[in-house]
């Protein structure tokens, strides 16, 4: 992936430095006859704007095979006092292929007393998920996974 | 109109962190599929949904047609004393749904 | 010899090392040995025997395409490895997930086994024979680099020491695999491009081979099932009094969409399935029959809603303009797999711990869906790896595992074997799509394709089977060769119009190759007569040497220069010739019929060729091709599956009849590797077979033939060998 070095950005350069080049992973997802996917950029920065973003204190938990697209359980567990001076405010689910990549945005606070939410996600074939904090000092936190679902094999590659 | 049903432990303590459960009946229809005919079942998700306790705020949700048909949540609050919770969705059509329970803590 | 066998007895301690997340991303685990007796392994790919022996994991299905030889070929090539001294064995599902993916993609399908993991198998061969390698030169004391390694051993060139790849194991094995390593120049492949024999063969010929359906456990039952005859129709009563207290009935399911005899042996289980007494509920399916899908189909080519999948120009324009317009439609019907082996699966539910053993294209599908099916965690099942009696697009879906593991889940404790019969395997196929064609072109006043307009109306694969969304409403499958064609027009139109049916369509070899360059091809002739060109030079004109349609050019080209094209044919027999791209190869085909008066056909020639990039084992692609043009003939010439009240009429071989070996032409194979890429060979060759038969038939009989199959027209293949050829 390419990095620019701009130093408002500084964060997200450290984080695609330690990322996974997809080109040398076994397991990638490849491209898709029907769906296009989408860089780690283009699925975040929409939201993050530039802002400060880290992969930690996100857990995602999602089953690795998933069956099919239809329903796929995934959890999502971040580490947050969820006070009034700290707390999550919104939890992102993004996709990596399907027609519309904010799957669905959680918005929290102190009175949820944990930051950890669970939903079914629907999945247009092998991709990875994105698990996006935004903090209550505007700062965001992430998680992501690579989830193959395995009906789609047929056709999730050129 | 859509049923739902939402869970939480039978014994809450007060000032307890308990763990939330709703699920709601809805095709979550994407828009992206064909009937036999060869016409699209046109989209029609659920596109706001808002949960209350005692009449504050505790979740809202803006799912989209990634989130798998009959939508289930999970999530969390802190419970303080018995107050009625209520859910609140709306969908494409303009159909809305809601739902309420009691909490009962101890 | 070389045989595979399953992973059942080995036991392997695969570890995640902290100083190896660099390997990591390439999906190789530092091993963490459990004991002196476990082989050395280099990499979850290799692993070294004291004697020498190499074994190499292969990670996909085995249905006789030949890939088990391929892969571990494309692996020992880079690890230096003495061919002889290999033994290939499966990797597992279970062992896939634990390691957390170690082994990539699993499924074969998409004749994309080579081609998708040929770059981290030559980074596993590599990676090992580095660190044999290092291993080697630590020995000795002396820097790697005067060491070279070649055909399982090392040799320090200076001293002439040597060692085996035997006696470095363990050694390399503590090494800390390499994060980078060169891989060999193609120019100095030994082993990659050789017809090496295939490891599978010697006992498949003498009867040794285990298929799926061979599968023998202690105590395993039987079960025959059925479900409704018409398409998700549902079982509203079962009356199974006359057969359940037969002798060896063990139990008689009804699972809802389909009903299982249980049975100490498979014939009576079967026999039995056929006296129980089951009444369906088709719903609203009952009245679906070939007439009403063709009118639904010809509906749809009259929407004016439709998805468009390509739109060079201004194609309808340049229509209303043309000096000559030509149009036609072409029709291509629903097509049963017909696998050698029907859909089979057994499966062992104990507790929560579920083993199974099936004749699958995608191991992982059938892990996930076991899984779910028996309500057990992921890393509870087991999915034993066994060769397919023929895949062919059919069993990667996992509709099959699903009854099996539900069978197993009833019968909770005992292993089940679930077979189906040929008729159930014809009447619950997941049939190549049927799919209606209308072709509209202009040609200028000096014959050149001005413009094309292509229009499909037909089910979508992606959007039933797999519930993908469309992008666009465009299934790339029904469009295939038509929204790509390499023709060099100045306007084309390709649309789309979907129209399912209640026949479930899946993914049949060559998916939408199968049919779109018959028609496609095919037009091109009818265009190639209406300008009075020669077929070839028809489409030489269009197929610069760009790059957009040079390696088009280059296949046809030589496959036409292999079959003699322009050189006078004998009286009385006409050549045919066609062209297509797809999974990554370019193929073309030229074949020389004859028609006599009994409208038989006589195939004189197939010539058909591939340009795979590279060829990884020559001697499998000419095999491949052999295999294509008898299953591409059988379609051809007899294949149909049609519907009446909602069912399939078709049942078994009488009514959907295969080629027989006497009418089995000589396959003259042309192999054209251009190089620079590499291309996939399982499924091209169907692609330009159909059209270039049907080319030198209608040259034959001065007339079109604008469907399938060709029974359909009266014709019929002729004997090449026996008393009447």
């Amino acid at each position: 992936m390419s990095v620019k070095g701009q130093s408002r950005r500084q964060g997200v350069i450290r984080l695609l430095l330690m990322g996974l080049p997809w080109s040398l992973r076994p397991a990638q997802a490849q491209r898709m006859n029907s769906g296009q996917l989408l860089s780690f950029e283009a699925m975040v920065q929409p939201l993050v704007k530039g802002a400060p973003l880290r992969a930690q204190d996100v857990r995602l938990h999602a089953p690795i095979l998933a069956e099919n697209g239809s329903l796929v359980p995934v959890q999502v567990q971040v580490n947050s006092p969820m006070t009034a001076q700290e707390h999550v405010t919104h939890v992102h689910l993004l996709s990596q292929r399907n027609p519309v990549t904010q799957m669905a945005v959680f918005e929290l606070g102190p009175w949820n007393g944990r930051a950890e939410i669970s939903t079914r996600v629907r999945l247009a074939g092998t991709q990875e998920l994105v698990a996006l904090a935004r903090l209550s000092n505007g700062e965001f936190r992430y998680a992501r996974m690579e989830i193959i679902v395995t009906e789609s094999a047929c056709v999730d590659a050129s | 109109m859509s049923i739902a049903r939402v869970q939480w432990p039978d014994r809450i303590a007060a000032g307890e962190v308990v763990k939330v459960r709703l699920l709601i009946q809805h095709p979550m229809d994407t828009g992206y599929l064909q009937d036999l005919t060869g016409k699209l079942v046109p989209r029609n998700v659920i596109r706001q949904l808002t949960c209350t306790l005692g009449g504050q705020e505790v979740l809202r949700v803006q799912p989209s047609s990634g989130i798998a048909a009959n939508p289930f949540f999970e999530f969390h609050l802190r419970a303080m004393q018995t107050a009625d919770f209520r859910a609140e969705w709306t969908d494409d059509r303009g159909v809305q749904g809601v739902l309420t329970q009691t909490m009962a803590v101890a | 010899m070389n045989t595979p066998r399953t992973d059942a007895g080995r036991r392997h301690f695969l570890k995640v090392s902290s100083s190896a997340t660099a390997g990591l991303s390439l999906g190789f685990f530092v091993p963490e040995r459990a004991s002196a007796a476990d082989v050395p392994q280099l990499n979850v790919w290799v692993e070294i025997e004291p004697n020498d022996t190499i074994v190499i994991r292969y990670a996909r299905a085995e249905m006789g395409q030949g890939s088990m030889t391929s892969a571990p070929m494309i692996i020992a090539e880079e690890l230096d490895a003495d061919w002889k001294k290999v033994r290939v064995e499966y990797a597992t599902a279970h062992d896939n997930l634990r390691t957390k993916r170690a082994y990539g993609d699993m499924a074969a399908v998409g004749s994309r086994t080579i081609r998708n993991s040929q770059a981290y198998l030559r980074q596993a061969g590599a990676t090992a024979r580095h660190m044999l390698v290092a291993a080697a030169a630590q020995q000795w004391g002396v820097p790697a680099s005067e060491c070279n390694a070649s055909l399982s051993k090392v040799t320090h060139t200076a001293s002439k020491r040597s060692l085996s790849y035997g006696q470095l194991a363990t050694a390399a094995a503590k090494l800390q695999a390499p994060k980078e390593v060169a891989l060999k120049d193609p120019k100095d492949w030994t082993l990659i491009g050789k017809p090496i024999a295939r490891v599978d063969i010697p006992d498949i010929v003498v009867g040794k081979t285990k298929y799926g359906i061979d599968t023998q456990l202690p105590g395993m039952l039987h079960a025959a099932v059925a479900a409704c005859p018409v398409f998700n129709g549902k079982v509203k009563t079962m009356d199974a009094s006359k057969v359940e207290n037969r002798r060896g009935i063990v139990k008689v399911l009804n699972l809802g969409e389909f009903v299982a005899v249980v049975a100490d042996n498979w014939w009576r289980a079967k026999e039995a399935l056929r006296e129980v007494a089951i009444d369906w509920d088709v719903g609203e399916h009952g009245t679906l029959s070939s007439a009403t899908i063709m009118a639904h189909f010809k509906a749809g080519m009259e929407q004016t809603e439709l998805a468009v999948a390509r739109n060079d120009g201004n194609a309808p324009e340049a229509l209303g303009k043309a000096a000559k317009v030509v149009e036609a439609d072409y029709f291509t019907p629903y097509l049963a797999h017909a696998t050698m082996e029907p859909m089979v699966c057994t499966a062992w539910l104990q507790g929560d711990k579920l083993e199974v053993w099936s004749s699958s294209q995608n191991p992982e599908a059938t892990l996930a869906v076991g899984a779910a099916t028996a309500g057990v965690p992921q890393p509870n099942v087991k999915v034993y790896p066994v060769q397919l009696g023929g895949g062919l697009g059919r069993k990667s879906p996992q509709d099959f595992t699903r009854q099996a593991v539900m069978i197993a889940k009833a019968m909770a404790g005992k292993p089940v074997k679930m077979l189906w019969t040929r008729e159930e395997e014809i009447q619950h196929g997941l049939y190549r799509p049927a799919s209606l064609m209308r072709f509209k072109a202009g040609l200028d006043a000096s014959g050149k394709l001005d413009a094309l307009h292509i229009r499909v109306s037909a089910p979508s694969i992606l959007a039933t089977l797999l519930k993908l969304p469309l992008p666009k409403g465009v299934d790339g499958q029904a469009v295939a060769s038509f929204n790509d064609h390499p023709y060099d027009i100045p306007h084309t139109l390709v649309d789309y119009a979907q129209r399912n049916t209640n026949v479930p369509v899946g993914f049949w070899r060559s998916v939408g190759h199968s049919q779109n360059p018959y028609g496609r091809e095919c037009f091109i002739d009818e265009l190639a007569q209406a300008a009075g060109k020669d077929p070839l030079a028809f489409r030489l004109e269009m197929l610069p040497n760009t790059e957009k349609s040079k390696r088009d050019r280059s296949i046809l080209e030589a496959v036409t220069k292999a079959a003699g094209w322009g050189s006078k044919l004998p009286a009385g027999v006409f050549r045919g010739v066609a062209e297509t791209e797809g999974y990554g190869s370019w193929t073309a085909c030229v074949c020389e019929v004859s028609v006599n008066a009994k409208n038989e056909v006589k195939i004189h020639r197939v010539v058909i060729g591939i340009d795979p990039g590279y060829a990884v084992n020559p001697d499998n692609i000419v095999a491949q091709f052999q295999g294509s043009v008898v299953h591409g003939l059988t379609a051809i010439f007899w294949g149909e599956n049609t519907l009446k009240e909602g069912r399939v009429e078709q049942s078994n071989f009488h009514d959907y009849r295969m080629m027989r070996l006497n009418e089995m032409p000589k396959v003259e194979v042309v192999i054209a590797p251009t190089g620079g890429f590499w291309g996939g060979v399982g499924e091209p060759a169907q692609a330009p077979l159909a059209p270039a038969l049907v080319n030198a038939i209608s040259a034959a009989l001065g007339k079109r033939i604008r469907s399938l199959p060709l029974k359909n027209h009266g014709l019929s293949l002729a004997r090449v060998q026996g008393p009447t050829a």
